[in-house]
């Protein structure tokens, strides 16, 4: 069954979201619909700011709200090394780790001919121009094992390197802390063939 | 390892249906369409987490549900696990081990492992090398909990490797990146298929034999672009490489990768002759059972565990001889068998009467 005029577009546009089903969306119209006004209209205000005000930075692409990110602006971020991920969600990750002083470059995406993602699809052109600009020393990868993660962090290797830029990729191994048995076998084989001395 | 019940609802024909199998044989008896084959391959489906018909996970769901289910406890000496698998007509299907979603594929890896007797197996012999490329790669699924992931791992490259040949390859970096990544990606994946090629030898000519009463039978494991592949991973990911490269003006102009694992051609040889085109159909009726038998005597061995055998109306494809050989032959894990007739089945067991949507003891 559906409802009636405003109640049933809010239903249809919530289950348009990536997550949700038409159960879910459902349940969010109608404890929308019983919040205090001032809830409802903070949250349909910031769809509004997310849309008025935020956009990419110009450097790096990250999500920012203002023509450069706050970590491109920030002196004491080293300008020399530079960590290159997929999403603009991974930079919150790295950052999480607060051991990561440099710079980012978000690339929008991974390499994958399949949904026609070539280079010139993701910000490669745009990290080119970078390099030849900036004083950039080192590139470090950090975009996600997979398949196409992987053929990214390749592709950038092959790209740069003749370029007298260090590139790096982020280790993958072993869980901290975890067990041996909790690792699962890919994660065990990556660790082993990236073992190193001690 | 054992299954202690299975039940399935809105699968293949079923609404609903809760069955204890016999902890040694059972034997399903209907008529042809009665269901036997569904309930086995909701057997099947436990361990393989797809059809062994290898129907899409879509036309499992009976025809008037939106997801079917299938569920079953595998028992072992020292503890038993619950599997539940729910299959949407479009979308992922679910799995859970004990109640809980497994943190990765491979923990589910072993949880059951079968070994499946089918009326179409005469394929694996007769027709190309993609059948025979499939039953190495199944051995292996059931066996190395990795070796599902590399599997995945090198259709995905290949699929986009193709995508990059059929948008016109135009930039020769991205290029030299999905050569290397296929070549280690196949490298990896034959590795594998050798490994189990390796693991076979010791036991597929005694399997024949027991079938037969004599022959010798090996398995070549042949590839176009490499003399070794009995060789390391390494290896085997520069001769891929070197191959990949070699072919890139035949692969710029068909589109599509024109050499690697998925083009090999694993070979069965009886007494020295390809079975595909110089074995007598009774060499190849024999064959087949042997590679079957054989792969229970693989993951055995190198597991440890039984695996559940399941056998879908073998026997009545068979002459007195061979039945009874295979009969004789079979190991004394759990199986399962089906058939139209009992007279068909030289074995002992319980029998289920299986009609109308339901699993009756006789």
């Amino acid at each position: 069954m559906s409802f009636e005029g405003p109640l049933q577009r809010l239903v249809d546009e919530l289950a348009r979201l990536p997550g949700v089903g038409r159960k879910s969306a459902q349940r969010i119209a109608f404890h929308l619909l019983s919040v205090d006004e001032t809830d409802a209209r903070r949250l349909a205000q910031a769809i509004i700011d997310l849309r008025d005000r935020v956009g990419y930075c110009r450097r790096c692409f990250n999500v920012t709200s203002s023509d450069e990110c706050a970590i491109c602006r920030d002196p004491r971020r080293d300008p020399a090394v530079v960590c290159v991920v997929e999403r603009p969600q991974d930079v919150v990750v790295m950052e999480r780790t607060h051991e990561f002083h440099g710079r980012y470059h978000v690339l929008g995406g991974a390499l994958s001919p399949i949904s026609g993602i070539g280079p010139n699809q993701l910000r490669i052109p745009e990290l080119r121009r970078r390099v030849a600009e900036e004083d950039i020393e080192e590139l470090i990868v950090a975009t996600n094992p997979t398949v196409e993660g992987d053929a990214t962090a390749m592709y950038i290797s092959r790209e740069f390197k003749p370029l007298g830029v260090r590139v790096t990729r982020l280790a993958s191994g072993l869980p901290v802390g975890g067990d041996l048995d909790y690792a699962d076998e890919i994660t065990l084989g990556r660790a082993l063939a990236g073992r190193v001395e001690i | 390892m054992r299954i202690g019940w299975v039940s399935l609802q809105d699968f293949r024909s079923y609404r609903e249906v809760h069955w204890r199998p016999d902890p040694s044989l059972s034997i399903l008896v209907g008529p042809n369409a009665a269901g036997k084959t569904n309930l086995l391959e909701g057997v099947a489906y436990l361990a393989l987490l797809r059809s062994f018909r290898r129907a899409p996970d879509g036309v499992l769901v009976h025809r008037d549900a939106a997801t079917g289910i299938v569920r079953g406890e595998v028992r072992r000496t020292d503890r038993s696990a619950l599997i539940e698998i729910e299959i949407p007509r479009q979308g992922r299907k679910q799995v859970l081990l004990n109640g809980k979603r497994p943190a990765r594929h491979s923990e589910l890896s072993g949880a059951l492992r079968v070994v499946t007797f089918l009326p179409d197996d005469l394929d694996l012999i007769k027709r190309g090398p993609g059948e025979r490329r499939s039953y190495l790669d199944e051995v292996a699924y059931q066996v190395w909990p990795g070796a599902a992931a590399e599997q995945a791992q090198f259709e995905r490259t290949l699929r986009q490797r193709n995508a990059f040949l059929k948008r016109g390859a135009d930039d020769p970096v991205t290029w030299a990146v999905w050569d290397e990544r296929l070549a280690d990606s196949g490298a990896r994946l034959v590795a594998r298929r050798h490994q189990v090629v390796t693991a076979l030898s010791g036991f597929l000519t005694d399997a024949y034999r027991d079938i037969a009463g004599k022959g010798r039978v090996e398995f070549v494991y042949r590839a176009m672009w490499t003399d070794r592949p009995e060789a390391g991973v390494e290896d085997l990911r520069a001769d891929l490489h070197r191959a990949l490269e070699a072919s890139r003006r035949t692969d710029a102009e068909r589109r599509i990768t024109t050499v690697g694992p998925h083009r090999d051609d694993p070979n069965l040889l009886v007494d020295g002759r390809d079975a595909r085109y110089e074995a007598s159909q009774g060499e190849q009726r024999s064959l087949v059972l042997a590679l079957r038998l054989a792969a229970h005597r693989v993951i055995r061995e190198i597991t440890g565990e039984e695996p559940v055998l399941l056998l879908d109306d073998v026997f009545s494809e068979l002459d007195v001889d061979r039945a009874v050989a295979l009969q004789a032959a079979l190991p004394p894990s759990q199986t399962v068998v089906t058939t139209t007739a009992l007279e068909h089945v030289p074995l002992e067991g319980a029998i289920f009467e299986v009609r109308g949507g339901e699993v009756v003891p006789r």
